[in-house]
């Protein structure tokens, strides 16, 4: 495991895990900073060319749409090479918001970072 | 109430939990409290990113009524009066990134309109009130 150095307060925490990243988020995450989180999380898989993206939402009590075009993006760019995100510790309000979008069935979901090693 | 702000994205996040508090206070159970702040913080980034095209310091006037067991939300831009319903497709596609706001103000609430203005737009969405008595 390798702690990752990052420059963003959004990001409380990230570490490699072969080719797994790990990235525990903080705050609610709107049009003010979705650009900044977009460019942190693009840095972390550029720089570690990780294939599978664990983002933990546990301390991310709201998203909005700004948000979720981050997340579709990101998962899009590790589609192409095979890769995916997923999410675990949602909050309602994000939960809910991924269900309007109808992306709940597209991330995958799981309950902690634990149950995210085997998917 | 009546808030009026700049289209500063800075500044979403503060009308959006008076929204929500505002709710609160006319009795509104606590999702109907969220989907009312959503639906204000996805039209004010509708208003800021299209209306305005980012440009700071340009006015948002936001309004909240609460008459006959019905929550009315106004929010008035002068921006470029482009009515975001006519661009947004019949069917949203998930990995197709845009539109998602228009989608949740469409989702949760009745009613919405967009009446265009001389020198910008008019959105109005009304919801019953879902609650736990709601008061006006």
């Amino acid at each position: 495991m390798v702690d990752l150095k990052t420059a963003s307060d959004l990001v409380s925490s990230a570490r490699q895990e072969g080719q797994t990243v790990v990235v525990a988020i903080r705050g609610d995450i709107d049009l003010h900073n979705s650009t900044e989180l977009r460019t942190e999380l693009l840095d972390i898989l550029i720089k570690t060319s990780a294939r599978k993206l664990v983002l933990n939402l546990e301390q991310v009590p709201y998203i909005d749409s700004s948000a979720v075009a981050v997340l579709v993006e990101l998962l899009q760019r590790l589609r192409k090479s095979g890769g995916k995100i997923v999410l675990t510790n949602l909050q309602p309000r994000v939960r809910g918001l991924l269900e309007i979008a109808r992306l709940d069935t597209i991330f995958v979901l799981v309950a902690n970072e634990a149950e995210a090693q085997g998917k | 109430m009546k808030l009026r702000i700049d289209s500063d994205p800075a500044k979403v996040a503060s009308v959006r939990h008076e929204v929500e508090a505002y709710c609160q206070r006319i009795g509104l159970d606590d999702k109907a409290c969220c989907n009312m702040g959503l639906c204000v913080n996805e039209a004010l980034a509708n208003v800021i990113c299209h209306a305005y095209h980012g440009e700071a310091g340009r006015p948002i006037e936001v309004g909240l009524d609460v008459k006959d067991g019905r929550l009315t939300i106004t929010i008035r831009d002068w921006g470029s009066g482009e009515n975001p319903i006519a661009k947004l497709n019949h069917k949203h596609d998930p990995m197709t990134p845009g539109g998602l706001g228009m989608v949740c103000l469409r989702q949760l609430m009745d009613e919405v309109v967009f009446t265009p203005q001389p020198d910008g737009m008019l959105l109005t969405m009304s919801s019953r009130c879902r609650h736990n008595g709601c008061s006006g």
